[in-house]
């Protein structure tokens, strides 16, 4: 699966804890544990764009990873 | 096989065979050794196949990575240039960073791995060197590049590791504790020790806290990080200074439990490998494990198969973990 492009909602959606999910690959855990809390606590336009930007570049950088791909899948349908 | 423990003897001759070699040992065993693809840390504890959990001055403790890789490279950080780590990993392997216990460079990853830019867009793995739990205060943990022949008191040495296009390489935790059902606790800064807690969001003395509520400290605060649970081991009460200090440190925001009591190490460890990587162990090219496991768990004599490997003062699974068990698998791509 394609990594979706960082304007899809579902970024947004996943970094500011809106949504939940089951995720496999071990990177993308440790990062939102980090992502979701700072977002929790300054959920400025600014800050949801930056973890978005990290978020995406993590996945994107491991797309070939099979647990990541799986992780698209599960976040993105 | 992979890994292994070896005589100074053994271990000289795999290295003037041109072997890669990832390398655990006490510092007086590994001066031993002459150059060659080598990085080791200092520790004198282990697991093996052969004798389960030891301690050995003499033996040092060998993962071989020479049929796996395709290429290697050994790069030296400090604390002002780890921010680089992952972003300079290898575009297809991953890294192997040893860096010696209460060094600078261990104390800014611990506080900074997390908010590095390019945190986790390469696998990072690895582990803290120690030393003999008698030459606390006495000797300092040391990382040993065998190309060059230095040996680092104060850096993190990292071993890149390109693999052949159809390997892939995958980072895993194993963590015995889980949360409990006791309070939320929360603190106002990040570091290694607190004089206060916010227990359910009211400001507490923390030592004062745990000394009430007699809480053992050999079971750590644990945090949930979406899904992976991360452990906070504590150091002790520093009844002086009135702190709480601890192995690795807390995060300001992040809701941490003391952990549940794990009442059978052994057991509950067989159980998790089941659960954690679905008892596919052949993939497994490096494990290592934590002092406080081995210590609190008395594992000196006991096997925990497959996972094998040295006994550490903090593990690295993309950032600073610490009583947990992480591993590196290679597989097929």
């Amino acid at each position: 699966m394609d990594v979706p492009s960082k304007s899809n909602k579902g970024w947004q959606d996943i970094v500011t804890g809106k949504k939940t999910y089951t995720l496999k690959f071990l990177a993308a855990k440790i990062l939102l544990g980090r992502l979701t809390r700072s977002i929790k606590d300054n959920p400025s336009p600014d800050n949801v764009s930056s973890g978005v930007e990290q978020l995406h570049n993590l996945l994107a950088q491991n797309a070939h990873v099979p647990s990541v791909q799986e992780d698209l899948k599960t976040i993105f349908g | 096989m992979r890994q292994e423990i070896l005589s100074i003897e053994d271990a000289r001759r795999k290295i003037a065979e041109g072997r890669i070699l990832l390398l655990a040992g006490d510092e007086d065993a590994l001066r031993q050794l002459p150059k060659g693809n080598w990085l080791a840390g200092t520790i004198p504890y282990f697991i093996s196949h052969e004798r389960g959990g030891l301690v050995s001055r003499e033996l040092v403790f060998a993962t071989d990575i020479t049929d796996i890789v395709a290429d290697v490279a050994i790069a030296q950080y400090d604390q002002n240039t780890l921010a680089r780590v992952y972003a300079e990993g290898p575009k297809h392997g991953f890294s192997f960073i040893v860096i010696p216990a209460s060094s600078p460079t261990h104390l800014a990853f611990a506080l900074n791995a997390p908010n590095y830019k390019s945190f986790g867009v390469r696998p990072l793995i690895g582990w803290i060197a120690g030393v003999h739990l008698d030459d606390l205060g006495k000797r300092t943990p040391k990382v040993f590049n065998g190309m060059t022949g230095d040996v680092v008191e104060d850096g993190a040495l990292v071993l890149q590791a390109e693999l052949p296009p159809n390997k892939l390489a995958e980072i895993g935790i194993i963590n015995l504790f889980e949360q409990g059902d006791g309070d939320i606790l929360t603190f106002n800064h990040d570091g290694f020790a607190s004089k206060d807690v916010l227990v359910n969001g009211e400001k507490r003395d923390f030592a004062a806290y745990l000394l009430k509520n007699k809480l053992d400290t050999k079971l750590p605060l644990v945090a949930d990080y979406y899904g992976v649970m991360v452990n906070i081991s504590f150091q002790g009460i520093d009844e002086a200074e009135g702190t709480v200090k601890f192995y690795a440190p807390v995060f300001s925001g992040i809701r941490y439990k003391h952990a549940k009591p794990v009442a059978d190490y052994v057991k509950t460890f067989q159980e998790c490998l089941g659960k954690e990587c679905g008892g596919d162990t052949d993939k497994v090219v490096f494990s290592c494990n934590c002092i406080l496991n081995y210590l609190y768990s008395e594992l000196e004599g006991k096997k925990t198969d497959p996972f094998i490997g040295p006994v550490t003062f903090g593990e690295i699974a993309y950032q600073l973990l610490n009583q947990t068990l992480v591993y590196l698998e290679v597989k097929d791509f």
